[in-house]
């Protein structure tokens, strides 16, 4: 605990790992018991994580949260293994400890439309996702969910939005899984079909290049659409200015600090 | 017992030697939630320019081993919303304010000290000759002694407040570089800045960074910045500040021992926001389990000569 102000909030805390598991082969999903966090978290926000104790790695790196239970204290997090970082977060086991900052960044703005909501996620966006349909289900909001990822091992975890009557539409890169392709093209399907659009709220989660092919449909979307923005960061709270993004006004954003959730309009994927 | 950890770097006195390094604690009070920055020696805002900038294009940072690049190119607001916007939040701070500038000449260099003398709560000027992003292919006004003589010259006629110049690794003799801003009327000299640095991606074969080069900091740069404070150390006689991979109370000593009177903790920031107080906490208890009332009795008390046989 490094709260050494007094009345300072609380913000990096030691979390007890409760359980991890693999998804697929490089998909893991972590349960960490974090009740100050669980309890503030909001969908769309991050864990910066410190995934070894030594110094090499150096940085934190973030993750979504993808699940919070205030009553449980516990929060759940996906992550993809891609390098050392990673790995080693891997290798940890029940009773370990990881550290972390957070929660971190703006989350989504729920307010208090009840509005139908669509939901699109490209790959592990999945991560924020799933947290987001859960508040949106607490609610009472309709929720349409849109999941592209490369295969069918890659779709997990939906019989208990289908159980809520969510309209889940999949896709996968090879085809093993729901429509061939990108997500895009199943938003393209939606937009298709849908009569009356003007009642909905969209929200985004994924990859760069996805949430710009996302955006590229925006004409067809008549209504607002929040989406939440990956990318590799340093501080994870505003001060190192390495997580910036371009927008459209000519300014740039932090993904961590101003977002990772901004509105999609405004963004500038072309920078 | 309590430990005298005060520090004289030109006019100014510290109460305690732990700094934070610039562009890795903002204007100063962006980790307040984390701890009160006013438990700190000083702080060294991020270098402000006459005109805003918002910095170099993305990718501007990467991981390295123990070390991360950085090529941000000195984002920051601009003197006049600093002294607007900035400076009145460092008010109630009990800490002393060191403020770092840049700029693309020596006029301009002029220009923003002679804007931020009159204001009082700036405590310092930190000179910023020694950016690596700000001009193409890492080039600085550091990497040159009459350069850096320049600048420091029009600094010194612009204020009597405490100058401190901020020295570069990328050169061949740093010594020579420092003895040409304390000619020039430096009080004091902190090092390193960031050394000059690349990745590439093997799947792209493309560099990580927009810029292609940027500034390694952390663990990794630790064993340059305490050789290159040994060199100047040797030739220089003003107060030193040392920079470059400090994570722990045990590096910090290794700066203070090699002749440091003060240290800038930098990347450990974005890692743990609270470090450079956990440093200094660490400091005192090292100097009361020695019986040591002074901290500054230990700076520069580097053994060099081979044990004596008994």
């Amino acid at each position: 605990m490094s709260n050494l102000g007094g009345s300072m909030k609380i913000r990096i805390v030691s979390c007890r790992i409760i359980s991890q598991e693999s998804i697929t082969e490089r998909i893991r999903r972590m349960v960490l018991q974090a009740p100050e966090i669980a309890r503030e978290a909001k969908p769309g926000q991050f864990l910066h994580v410190r995934v070894h104790p030594s110094w090499d790695p150096l940085l934190r790196r973030p993750f979504s949260i993808h699940a919070a239970d205030g009553n449980t204290g516990r929060i759940v997090l996906l992550y993809r293994v891609i390098g050392k970082g990673t790995e080693f977060l891997r290798s940890l086991g029940e009773g370990d400890s990881v550290d972390a900052m957070g929660p971190l960044g703006n989350g989504f703005h729920l307010g208090r439309n009840l509005s139908p909501a669509l939901v699109i996620a490209g790959g592990l966006g999945s991560a924020p996702a799933f947290f987001l349909i859960s508040r949106l289900l607490e609610t009472g909001r309709p929720v349409t969910f849109l999941w592209g990822t490369r295969s069918a091992a890659e779709i997990f975890g939906l019989d208990r939005f289908r159980a809520e009557g969510v309209d889940i539409r999949l896709a996968t890169d090879d085809g093993s899984l729901g429509r061939a392709g990108t997500v895009t093209g199943l938003l393209k399907e939606f937009l298709k079909e849908k009569k009356s659009l003007e009642n909905l709220e969209g929200f985004v989660c994924g990859p760069k290049p996805m949430l710009a092919a996302v955006q590229a449909l925006a004409g067809g979307m008549p209504f607002p659409v929040q989406a939440c923005l990956e990318e590799r960061m340093a501080c994870g709270t505003g001060v190192c200015q390495g997580c910036a993004v371009k927008m459209r006004s000519g300014s740039l954003g932090m993904v961590c600090s101003d977002g990772p959730v901004f509105p999609l309009e405004e963004v500038d994927f072309g920078g | 017992m309590a430990v005298d950890l005060s520090v004289r770097i030109g006019s100014l006195v510290l109460k305690n030697p732990i700094l934070t390094a610039s562009g890795t604690f903002g204007y100063g009070t962006e980790y307040s939630e984390y701890f009160d920055p006013s438990r700190l020696g000083g702080i060294v805002t991020k270098t402000i320019t006459l005109e805003p900038r918002a910095g170099n294009p993305m990718p501007r940072i990467a991981e390295t081993p123990a070390g991360m690049l950085n090529s941000i190119g000195l984002a920051n607001v601009g003197v006049e919303r600093y002294i607007a916007e900035k400076l009145p939040l460092l008010e109630r701070l009990d800490t002393a304010v060191i403020t770092n500038v840049a700029g693309n000449t020596a006029d301009e260099f002029g220009a923003l000290i002679r804007r931020l003398d009159g204001l009082g709560r700036i405590d310092a000027f930190e000179i910023n000759i020694s950016c690596p992003n700000l001009k193409k292919d890492g080039l600085a006004f550091g990497m040159d002694a009459e350069a850096t003589r320049d600048v420091v010259r029009r600094v010194r006629s612009e204020t009597d407040k405490t100058v401190i110049v901020k020295l570069t690794p990328n050169v061949t003799d740093i010594v020579s570089v420092a003895q040409a801003a304390v000619e020039a009327g430096a009080d004091a000299l902190s090092l390193i800045n960031t050394v000059l640095g690349m990745r590439v991606d093997i799947e792209t074969r493309r560099p990580v960074l927009a810029r292609i080069t940027g500034g390694l900091s952390g663990p990794a740069i630790k064993p340059i910045a305490l050789a290159k404070l040994f060199q100047v150390k040797r030739s220089i006689g003003v107060p030193l500040i040392g920079i470059g991979g400090i994570m722990t109370t045990g590096d910090a000593l290794e700066f203070f021992f090699t002749g440091a009177t003060a240290v800038q903790v930098g990347t450990l920031n974005f890692i743990d926001p609270s470090g450079s107080v956990s440093i200094l906490a660490g400091l005192v208890r090292w100097c009361e389990d020695r019986n040591i009332s002074s901290f500054s009795s230990i700076i520069g008390t580097l053994v060099l000569e081979s044990p004596s046989k008994p």
